[in-house]
């Protein structure tokens, strides 16, 4: 892969604790100028990835180049990498402008002191804190406390900035509103974010790419559509929580299934043999319907209403759980008979195997 | 239920206690008021008088009963403090922060380090008189007795920073490295800061246990004695109030120590509980 | 590769023994040479007034030879024993309500630093205090007089083993306290609740759930008191009137009258104890484990 004055490649980065591999050969190139978000179960690698970026830990193989610079081996603070981290790690014992204002008043060779405070002044505007400066950092709200973590970072005019779960500690409703603010602020300043989440929802919704971390291998690195469309693998398939993932085996032109065998559209080369269905391209209807396209057997159990969708939770013979997103632009709800006996139905075309 | 009885009698106990702890401190300041120079170490008073502080500061005729040899030994016992205070306190900074990366051997620096507070002072200040009699170095309190000071002070200085580090949240460190500032200047601008609380009880320790050692200091210092030896002297002779008003002029001493320790404590605290919310969230 | 490995490792570490090394290496000028050193001249060879390197084991034989040695060992022992027992007794029914009872944090809190705040005014003044309390025509006498107790004082209570064991327990005690009134606080409450609503009285809980959760502090508490009884010799030489003797004492004797080789001995035979009695705290409770 390509290190260039303009990118940031990450090329077989290998960190071990112990007997523990935490990264396993991780190579990435990301542009600059991109939202990439890194997204993996827990225990994936994603903050020893980002960790061994930032430098806080030392990789045990492999090379990190940040435009250009190989910094694998240089302390973090000549780096010019910033770091958002999940609790924020503000200052406690400093004012909300001193917190801005600290990357730049220590810096090695600090800018003249009228030049900091135009800069903390415009940064505390951007991220809309104009008023609070005074304040401590224990005097302001969550949301408020992740801007204050965010200021102080862009502030420092970094090229790439590292987000280690950065809404994981605000609640829902703020979530929400700070992801649209975190793509503004990086479009805006042109930097490179890589976000770790372990969010699927969140990955796809804010990465113009996503990372797929599992066990501390990179298992896809692709935009969100093609992610959500063609999972490099079924634990891929898993972690989008979009899919339900049956086991079996290939078998020439049908999948074998517990169910029988599945016919399916598209086949994805991977080590495991896995066939995927997407929970909203499937249609239900009562068992003794006319068959069409694929079908499974099925008892309906529960159901969860999420707002703009409904999901269905239903159990097929052998046990397994199989859900079914009905999204409610399409109709209204449908109702069903609590252990009513259903058909789960699919076009072959809409379903992917791996093999 | 028989802790309804129980704690009631417990709590009565518990004030005996009390008085059992504070009782004869009780009895000597109010024979530190005994009438002079007649009036001697026990009761009757045979009259409230305030002679025997006036005693200790000269401010009385001269009489059958000398003076206490205690000023030239509280400059030095002062002195002694405060040099141990700030060299146990660096030691136990500098070693507690060592302690955060475990590094090869750092079980057996554990344990060398604690040793020095669970010798007892008789041992060590008899080693530290051979070591230097057989090295030909003259014993003075302010170089063998001070080794020997900070010996005994330098584990709970780090024992206190070390449980201090512990609690602490290395992330605001990280944050500040990756904003491009520099581990030393971190050091001083985060970490420092942040467990300043810990810095002032390790000086506490420091302070007073050195302040008021003598067993290490009977044997490491030499001639010039410092105020706990020379109190320690005055339990050979006859005891007179003048001794008991100097117990309460001390303590009152300590006690004032105690008060700045909590004034600066509530202080720094008071300035950190604004963080207290954030960690909440953490 | 590997050189990468050790890079990483070793800037780390390099840090680290930086940092480690002032205070490493005091200790072992100061504190492990002069504990080595005692060991050693305890094989010197002494004369009336001055001692040579030639190694012989005269004193140790002094040492064992000597009733007044041996008794003092005895003396140390057995008063060792009764200032921890009688520590633990007034001690542990302090840390109970204190750690325990009080349900109030602050009131706790409170009643633990009136527990501690003479820790930090000056050991010798304590010890002192203890003369005018205890003496003949001390407050004590004169108060069980006045209640018509006693006819005569008792001149026991001073100048003798009962006085020096009052003043050592009213000096140590907050060493017990401490650390039992801190495992008692750790206590969930919820299961000493639930073991009541199963109908336990109280003495069962206790011995059943109290005592047991409480022993890492006792042990530690007991750790602290015989280290710092075994090295005593101030409150003896208050209290004691020269009548009691610890190892302790015998040290500062020797030490006075230039027999650095006995004192030496005298050293060691302390430092074995303790090491014994240390040892054998640490057997029955695993204070890694418990802390």
């Amino acid at each position: 892969m390509a290190e260039t004055i303009s990118n940031i490649s990450l090329s077989g980065v290998t960190k071990r604790y112990g007997d523990v591999t935490a990264l396993d050969g991780v190579s990435l190139v990301l542009e600059g100028n991109e939202y990439v978000s890194l997204l993996g179960p827990s225990g994936s690698g994603k903050t020893s990835l980002l960790r061994a970026i930032a430098g806080f830990e030392a990789p045990d193989a492999g090379k990190v180049t940040v435009f250009g610079r190989d910094v694998t081996h240089l302390a973090p603070h000549k780096r010019g990498i910033g770091f958002v981290f999940q609790n924020f790690a503000l200052f406690p014992h400093l004012s909300v402008y001193d917190n801005v204002a600290f990357g730049l008043a220590n810096a090695d060779s600090p800018p003249p002191a009228d030049e900091i405070r135009r800069r903390v002044t415009d940064m505390v505007r951007l991220v809309g804190l104009t008023g609070l400066e005074e304040r401590g950092v224990g005097q302001i709200s969550g949301g408020q406390r992740q801007r204050v973590a965010l200021a102080r970072t862009l502030v420092t005019e970094p090229r790439l900035i590292l987000l280690d779960e950065p809404l994981g500690a605000l609640d829902a409703n703020l979530r929400m509103r700070m992801r649209d603010e975190l793509r503004h602020i990086r479009e805006r300043l042109g930097v490179t974010f890589l976000h770790v989440t372990g969010s699927e929802t969140e990955a796809l919704a804010m990465g113009d790419r996503v990372v797929v971390l599992d066990r501390g291998r990179v298992a896809q690195f692709a935009a969100p559509d093609v992610i959500l469309n063609s999972p490099a693998n079924p634990n891929v398939a898993r972690f989008l929580n979009r899919y339900n993932v049956l086991s079996g085996a290939l078998r020439g032109e049908a999948f074998a299934s517990a169910y029988g065998d599945l016919p399916y559209g598209k086949r994805v080369e991977s080590g495991d043999a896995a066939y995927g269905i997407r929970y909203d391209r499937i249609a239900v209807v009562e068992e003794t319907a006319p068959a069409s396209g694929v079908g499974i057997p099925v008892t309906f159990v529960t159901s969860e209403y999420l707002g703009s969708a409904v999901m269905y939770f239903f159990e097929a013979a052998d046990g397994h759980i199989l859900e079914v997103e009905h999204h409610l632009g399409k109709g209204r709800m449908p109702e069903f008979r609590p252990r009513g006996k259903y058909r789960l139905q699919w076009k072959p075309e809409d379903a992917i195997v791996f093999g | 239920m028989e802790s309804r009885v129980l704690k009631p009698v417990l709590a009565v106990y518990v004030g005996l206690f009390i008085l059992f702890l504070y009782g004869p401190f009780i009895v000597l300041t109010i024979l530190s008021f005994q009438q002079g120079p007649e009036g001697g170490p026990q009761f009757p008073i045979i009259e409230w008088s305030t002679y025997w502080y006036r005693h200790i500061f000269g401010l009385t005729p001269p009489s059958r009963v000398a003076p206490l040899p205690f000023g030239e030994s509280l400059i030095r016992s002062l002195t002694l403090a405060f040099m141990t205070m700030v060299t146990s306190t660096v030691l136990g900074v500098m070693s507690a922060q060592a302690f955060r990366s475990k590094f090869k051997g750092s079980g057996f620096v554990f344990y060398l380090i604690v040793l020095g507070m669970m010798v007892p002072g008789v041992l060590t200040g008899l080693g530290t008189a051979l070591v230097a009699n057989t090295m030909g170095i003259e014993r003075h309190w302010w170089s063998t007795a001070f080794v020997t000071h900070v010996v005994y002070t330098f584990p709970f200085a780090f024992l206190v920073m070390l449980a201090i580090l512990n609690r602490f949240d290395a992330s605001v460190e990280e944050a500040s490295w990756s904003l491009g500032v520099p581990p030393m200047r971190t050091f001083r601008k985060v970490t420092f800061p942040l467990i300043f609380p810990g810095v002032l009880s390790a000086m506490l320790f420091a302070f007073t246990l050195s302040y008021d050692e003598f067993s290490r200091t009977l044997f490491a210092s030499g001639r010039d004695q410092t105020l706990p030896l020379a109190i320690y002297g005055t339990f050979a002779v006859e005891i007179h109030p003048n001794v008991f008003a100097f117990g309460v002029l001390t303590t009152l001493f300590s006690f004032s120590l105690l008060t700045v320790y909590a004034v600066l404590m509530t202080m720094s605290v008071r300035r950190a509980g604004r963080a207290a919310i954030q960690e909440d969230i953490a | 590769m590997a050189e990468q490995i050790e890079t990483a490792e070793t800037t780390r570490n390099r840090t680290a023994y930086w940092l480690i090394a002032p205070g490493a290496v005091w200790m072992a000028l100061f504190l492990a040479v002069p504990i080595l050193m005692i060991v050693y001249v305890s094989f010197w060879t002494q004369t009336t007034f001055k001692i040579e390197p030639i190694l012989t084991i005269a004193s140790w034989k002094q040492f064992f030879s000597s009733e007044t040695y041996i008794g003092s060992l005895f003396t140390t022992v057995r008063l060792w024993l009764i200032v921890l027992a009688a520590t633990f007794v007034l001690g542990y029914p302090t840390a109970l309500f204190v750690g325990l009872f009080v349900k109030s944090k602050t009131l706790s809190t409170v009643l633990l630093v009136i527990c501690v705040i003479p820790f930090w005014t000056s050991f010798l003044i304590r010890v002192l205090a203890w003369r005018p309390m205890l003496g003949k025509e001390g407050a004590i006498n004169i108060l069980l007089q006045k209640a018509g107790l006693i006819s005569a004082p008792i001149e026991a209570l001073l100048f003798s083993e009962l006085s020096v064991v009052i003043g050592m327990t009213q000096i140590y005690v907050v060493f017990m306290v401490g650390p039992i009134a801190f495992m008692l606080s750790r206590i969930d409450r919820n299961i000493i609740e639930a073991a009541r609503d199963l109908g336990a009285s109280f003495w069962r809980i206790f011995f059943k759930i109290i005592l047991p959760l409480s022993l890492p502090g006792v042990i530690v508490g007991a750790i602290f008191v015989s280290v710092m009884v075994l090295g005593e010799f101030a409150t003896t030489a208050a209290l004691s009137g020269r009548k009691v003797n610890l190892l302790g004492n015998i040290i500062v004797t020797q030490v006075g009258s230039l027999k650095w080789a006995l004192a030496s001995v005298v050293g060691v035979i302390l430092t074995i104890i303790m090491g014994l009695v240390i040892a054998g705290f640490l057997r029955v409770v695993d204070l890694k484990k418990e802390l």
